[in-house]
């Protein structure tokens, strides 16, 4: 017991002695929140369209108030308004604007002999996100139109939805916070726990415990239980900066807290397991920096953290499945916006706990004594 | 009495591939011995004391050292010994304090005596008044001297230092020596140390094996070493327009044991130098011989290392460092 804590106190001191390493683990999973947050902002707003109107008729007129309504409420577009039909599809064309709507002369005529009217829709379709929601947008503008001119007796058959929310509203900055605690967890686990064994090994300092009667398990253990100290707690500031920078209501009853705690220490450590299985033999940190970005993509994505697991395509479905970020995030969505207790993510618990015996221990078999 | 054996290495060989670093060398060392691996760089001396210490388990043979076989009871083997790699090992973020008390924690010391020892050991390198600096405020030497005084914390009965001087300056060098002498002469360690710096080898050495290409050449104490070269003294001629015929006069000279060439520069083994080299330039002279330059000097380590390899210890390190630069590899790299 004496010799792991000899480990832990070694590792914890050099981190110490290193505060801007400290300071760096915890502010850039918060820079990642904001940038995230704003660069990728769960809605669209503010995409560049330029309207024509040939027609200048009453309903031309009404097709371009309902898009006003659109660019002042939901703010999805602006609109710029041009008399030059060339001049605008060249625009869409040089990427100037994403879509150019076009209101041919006879609109207004066509609307009142009820004759099929037309609006074209010229839309940069390279850019399929944007493109979708314009249409989409652009498509409910002329529908609220088209409702207004038919009588109401034949639309008996349309069906009205009424939303329920069943839990309080989560806005897009609140909803990745979650990933933001374990994009955290993964930066910790990367520069803890192996990442320190890689470096004595690459500056040659291995040698010095390797030479000493201590065990494979002490020196794992000792490097994962350092890692699992030092990563907790900046988790712990990251979620806390996080929740009140977004929002979230900060008084947590203690079984959520508790389930918080559990849900972040069993992440914690089936990371630093699973990373002393992957680098537990590499000898030069510029392996890690390449695994880094790699791993990062391969258990963050799939994570369910910025986009819903049921989405995904079977295999990447099967691949969630053996997660532990999938299953963190899981978990702590429950817990942040559910109010789950440890009870109710009992099975995301149980997965990490399993995962992170099963990791550790192959790290120890894995791990080398000799050079 | 026959003091007991601290090392038994028999047969021991270890092959990287197709190179064979350590070619089934066998030697003993006596409890209490100073003993020394002298050879060039890249002789093998590091990968020999990696087996011994059981860092790298060897590919045939075996070693048994202070109580047990190497590859078979590492741990017990570990907690006999204390190791100074070649490489840097302390902890730059930690105080000099602080890597002794956790190295000492690494051993299971029980807490009062571990701090009896560590300021004990710091008194004895002459690092009291540093040992609550960083080690990174520390020059080379002192961190050389805080290694070794790490090492000896859980009171091994054998002390491994691999080429502890290297990278030193002379000032630091004789401060490590001092402390070496002192803990030969005053401790009952076995130490086995490995260089190739003869004078180092010549100073500290009781017994010195000289290794070159994974082999052992010669093994002894360092006057045995140089009683196997014939002649006390050696001289060494550059002669402007050597021929045979002068190679010939001097081999008949009655004094000349052995005669080397290199290039102008004729090495002649000798009886009494200063006394004979009057006679050894005349006799070059009457075969019509031009001598440019004549030194004398008593035999040293590096002259058994030219005897039995017929080369000299810079030679051959000079070969390695230009294979590594033709490699392709900065000559930073290469030591």
């Amino acid at each position: 017991m004496g010799r792991l804590i000899a480990v832990i106190e070694r590792d914890l001191r050099k981190f110490q002695r290193n505060p801007v390493v400290a300071a760096m683990s915890v502010l850039m999973p918060i820079l990642y929140l904001v940038i995230l947050g704003n660069s990728f902002q769960g809605k669209l707003k503010d995409l560049p369209i330029v309207v024509i109107d040939h027609d200048s008729g009453p309903y031309s007129r009404r097709v371009i108030e309902n898009l006003r309504a659109i660019e002042s409420g939901q703010k999805i577009f602006s609109i710029v308004y041009l008399k030059d039909q060339k001049m605008a599809l060249d625009g869409v064309k040089n990427g100037l604007y994403k879509a150019a709507v076009i209101i041919p002369h006879d609109f207004s005529k066509r609307v009142s002999i009820k004759k099929v009217p037309e609006i074209g829709l010229f839309v940069d379709n390279t850019d399929g996100i944007s493109s979708e929601a314009i249409r989409n947008s652009i498509e409910g503008a002329i529908r609220s139109l088209r409702q207004e001119h038919v009588s109401i007796r034949e639309k008996q058959d349309e069906i009205y939805l009424r939303g329920i929310d069943l839990y309080a509203k989560v806005d897009y900055y609140q909803s990745l916070v979650p990933g933001v605690v374990i994009m955290a967890i993964f930066l910790g686990t990367l520069t803890t726990g192996v990442f320190n064994l890689v470096m004595d090994r690459f500056l040659g300092m291995d040698e010095s415990y390797l030479l000493t009667p201590l065990s494979k398990s002490h020196i794992v253990g000792g490097l994962i239980i350092s890692g699992l100290s030092i990563t907790t707690i900046i988790a712990a500031l990251v979620l806390t900066v996080s929740m009140l920078i977004t929002g979230i209501p900060l008084s947590k009853g203690f079984e959520q807290c508790a389930a918080i705690f559990l849900v972040v220490t069993l992440t914690t450590l089936s990371l630093l397991s699973l990373m002393f299985v992957i680098l537990g033999r590499v000898n030069h940190p510029r392996i890690v920096g390449i695994l880094s970005g790699f791993l990062n993509v391969i258990l963050f994505f799939p994570s369910g953290a910025v986009y819903p697991i049921a989405s995904f395509p079977d295999w990447l479905k099967a691949f969630a499945k053996v997660n532990p970020e999938a299953y963190a995030v899981d978990a702590l969505k429950a817990i942040l916006f559910k109010g789950a207790n440890i009870l109710t993510i009992l099975e995301d618990i149980a997965f990490l706990f399993i995962f992170t015996f099963a990791m550790t221990t192959i790290a120890i078999i894995t791990f080398k004594r000799t050079l | 009495m026959q003091k007991s054996n601290a090392i038994e290495v028999n047969n021991i060989t270890k092959k990287f591939g197709a190179v064979t670093a350590v070619d089934s060398v066998s030697f003993n060392v006596s409890e209490g011995e100073f003993f020394g691996f002298l050879g060039p760089n890249g002789a093998g001396k590091t990968t020999l004391i990696r087996m011994l210490t059981t860092l790298l388990k060897p590919t045939s043979g075996s070693a048994i050292v202070a109580c047990c076989d190497v590859a078979r009871q590492p741990d017990a083997v570990r907690r006999e010994i204390g190791v100074v790699p070649q490489a840097m090992t302390s902890d730059l973020d930690l105080t000099g304090y602080e890597n002794m008390d956790i190295y000492g924690r690494f051993y299971g010391i029980p807490m009062k005596e571990r701090k009896e020892r560590i300021n004990y050991l710091l008194e004895m390198v002459g690092l009291t008044n540093r040992a609550n600096d960083l080690v990174a405020t520390y020059s080379g030497g002192m961190r050389r001297r805080l290694e070794i005084a790490r090492v000896l914390v859980h009171r091994p009965r054998m002390l491994f230092l691999d080429e502890p001087t290297i990278g030193l300056d002379p000032q630091s060098r004789h401060v490590v020596w001092n402390f070496l002498m002192k803990l030969r002469d005053g401790d009952s360690i076995t130490i086995f140390l490995t260089t190739h710096y003869m004078e180092e080898a010549e100073a500290l050495c009781e017994r010195i094996a000289i290794i070159d290409s994974g082999r052992i050449i010669a093994i002894g104490s360092p006057d045995e070493l140089k009683s196997q070269i014939p002649g006390k003294d050696i001289i060494t001629l550059a002669i402007g327009n050597l021929s045979e015929n002068i190679t010939n006069a001097i081999k008949g000279l009655p004094f000349v044991h052995k005669i080397n060439i290199e290039n102008n520069n004729v090495r002649i083994y000798v009886d009494s130098g200063a006394h004979n080299l009057p006679a050894l330039i005349d006799a070059v002279r009457s075969e019509g011989g031009n001598v440019a330059s004549a030194t004398i000097h008593e035999q040293s380590l590096e002259d058994v290392f030219i005897h039995y390899t017929g080369k000299t210890i810079r030679e051959e390190e000079a070969k390695k460092v230009s294979f590594l630069t033709g490699a392709g590899v900065p000559l930073k790299w290469g030591r």
